[in-house]
């Protein structure tokens, strides 16, 4: 039983992360119909960036700020740049995102040496709980805590305000929201950006949870996003939280029990999604 | 114009006895090949395939473990690149049935994550790979001469050029380029894309299978790097900077990178820079899918189009959209 709730919460952290990354691939891909290949490179630059923020000044607070701004101005630069001259052309921007994602990996090695970097728990964070004969690392409850906490701003945000509700009717026809006069560039910038920053975001939460960071990372955690954006359906939000908690569990759940499996099994979940059900489990209507 | 380079490649290590350049014109020919292979899929069927490696290593594994298991001939040289062309067609042709009804958005991240499958197998099976540390092998004794084996590569890269003019300019190959400049109306047209879709899969990830066999044989090691994402993001970039749907694009490709990275790589011992030299190629990619979607040799192709006819021609970009 002990172990069961274990495997649970470090599941369920897993899946946050996962969910943070996923759902601004999600976002994006609901509204602009962009699959951002580069969406892992800004993962790790929010990773390294956060990190180097937190050993410089001492405080994981600012260093996950620093995470977030590195998050938002790479967004936009990835936006104006890559995004926007190709827009519309699938091919084309799957092969430029997919270069981006090299530069961008590269980019990191260039100012932060080729080596890995050592991520520590801020002391707040670190230790455990007892309860009974369950240890509950506290850290990973905060993961949980955080992963909720922004599902929940989102979700207030695309269903409450007067922004959600453009991105919302955006999903759903973006000819329709331009011709009611509304900017539908501006929106796909602002929606582009919050996307990169939550990817900066989990990338700087991972980095204390496996203990070190390398650049290469990013490609390695971007596979398990595109699976849950896969398997939750393209554009839904809700949907990406319960695909990528489904990830998280699978994975940790068959990393006891079958351990040669645990990465098999999620490009199976996958594979079975895109065969059976390409749309995903959950359609994207807003 | 084509003979006479390649028979001025047959007689340079017969006149040059620089060792270096006959090791680096072997890989430039090998990495043509899978290149090549690539360009099939990207540049005349329109597809995106972020998972070649697979194919490329499947190659490159079963020519390593058959020459080590078995015995270092050129009979099980010539049976294990059979061996690995079969399973690269029987692999290819199962995954292309599956997942090519997909939008491309779908079939790239699916053969993405089919190719990580893949490499997470050969790092755990290591009784067979022993996984990332790899093992050498013994090449056939046909091969020792490093001369030998140059011609050899030189002789399957013109080989496998002519078969693959030959399948693009065929009515098969029409089809495809058909089917990348519009699907729907190719379908309305009586051919199934599908069905095409799959042949081309097939018979790239066969010559890529070859490549990776040749490719094998040339280290005499093998390990886990050859079904890495990188073996696909060098078929890519080999074939966007060359020219996609042009046979010679990727060739031209091929060669640019294999030279630029052996002479930076150099330069890396003075500047450091240049060990990220992956980076320049990251830009110029970018720069060339922005401004130059047909790659060198499409746009020089463009250009003397253009003169020969002296008219205002419509410009034949080919719109990749596929939605």
């Amino acid at each position: 039983m002990e172990l069961l709730i274990n495997l649970t919460i470090n599941g369920l952290a897993t899946g946050m992360l996962i969910f943070l990354l996923a759902s601004g691939l999600t976002l994006i891909f609901g509204l602009m119909s962009v699959l951002n290949f580069a969406h892992g490179g800004l993962f790790a630059w929010g990773a390294y960036s956060g990190i180097w923020f937190y050993t410089l000044t001492g405080s994981f607070f600012l260093g996950i700020l620093f995470a977030l701004i590195t998050g938002l101005v790479l967004g936009f630069i990835t936006e104006k740049l890559i995004i926007t001259p190709v827009y519309g052309n699938h091919v084309q921007q799957i092969l430029i995102t997919l270069g981006f994602m090299l530069v961008l990996t590269e980019l990191l090695k260039v100012v932060w040496g080729p080596n890995q970097m050592a991520a520590k728990v801020p002391s707040y964070l670190a230790g455990s709980w007892e309860i009974g004969d369950v240890l509950i690392i506290k850290y990973r409850l905060f993961i949980i805590f955080v992963g909720f906490l922004i599902f929940g701003i989102f979700q207030y945000m695309l269903q409450k305000t007067k922004i959600g509700l453009v991105v919302r009717a955006g999903v759903m026809n973006k000819e329709m929201v331009q011709a009611l006069g509304i900017n539908i560039k501006r929106v796909f910038l602002y929606v582009f950006m919050a996307g990169s920053a939550l990817a900066a975001l989990s990338g700087v939460l991972m980095a204390p949870y496996s203990g070190v960071i390398y650049a290469e990372m990013g490609f390695e955690f971007a596979i398990l996003a595109f699976i849950v954006v896969v398997i939750g359906g393209m554009g839904s939000f809700p949907g990406s939280l319960l695909a990528a908690i489904l990830v998280g569990l699978a994975g940790s759940y068959m990393a006891y029990y079958v351990p040669a499996l645990s990465l098999a099994v999620n490009m199976m979940l996958m594979a079975i999604v895109l065969i059976f059900r390409p749309q995903g489990l959950f359609t994207a209507k807003g | 114009m084509l003979g006479i380079i390649a028979i001025a490649l047959a007689i340079f290590p017969f006149v040059s006895d620089s060792r270096t350049w006959t090791i680096l014109l072997t890989q430039i020919f090998i990495f043509s090949i899978l290149a090549m292979s690539y360009d099939i899929l990207l540049g005349y069927t329109g597809i995106v395939s972020f998972g070649h490696a697979m194919f490329f290593g499947m190659g490159a594994y079963t020519t390593a473990v058959m020459l080590k298991r078995i015995d270092p001939t050129m009979g099980t040289f010539i049976l294990s690149i059979g061996v690995g062309m079969l399973l690269a067609a029987l692999i290819s042709f199962f995954i292309g049935l599956l997942t090519l009804r997909l939008k491309s958005h779908f079939f790239a991240m699916l053969t993405l994550a089919v190719s990580g499958l893949f490499l997470v197998l050969a790092e755990k099976w290591r009784t067979v790979t022993q996984g990332n540390d790899g093992f050498t092998f013994k090449a056939p004794e046909f091969f020792k001469d490093r001369i030998m084996f140059y011609i050899v590569v030189l002789a399957i890269l013109v080989l496998v050029y002519i078969f693959l003019r030959r399948f693009v300019n065929s009515p098969f190959g029409r089809v495809l380029v058909a089917v990348r400049e519009n699907e729907q109306r190719t379908r309305s047209l009586g051919f199934n894309p599908l069905h095409y879709k799959v042949i081309a899969s097939v018979v790239a990830g066969v010559i890529a299978s070859l490549a990776g066999s040749l490719y094998a044989v040339s280290l005499r090691f093998v390990n886990t790097s050859v079904l890495t994402m990188d073996i696909t993001l060098d078929a890519l970039l080999m074939t966007i900077i060359g020219g996609v749907g042009t046979l010679i694009g990727p060739i031209v490709g091929a060669a640019i990178i294999e030279l630029t990275q052996h002479y930076l790589s150099g330069l890396a011992k003075d500047y450091p820079i240049f060990e990220r030299w992956i980076i320049f190629f990251g830009i110029v990619y970018i720069l060339a899918v922005i401004f130059f979607p047909k790659g060198i040799v499409g746009t020089i192709r463009e250009k003397l189009w253009k003169r020969s006819t002296k008219k205002d021609a419509p410009k034949s970009v080919p719109k990749k959209e596929d939605l």
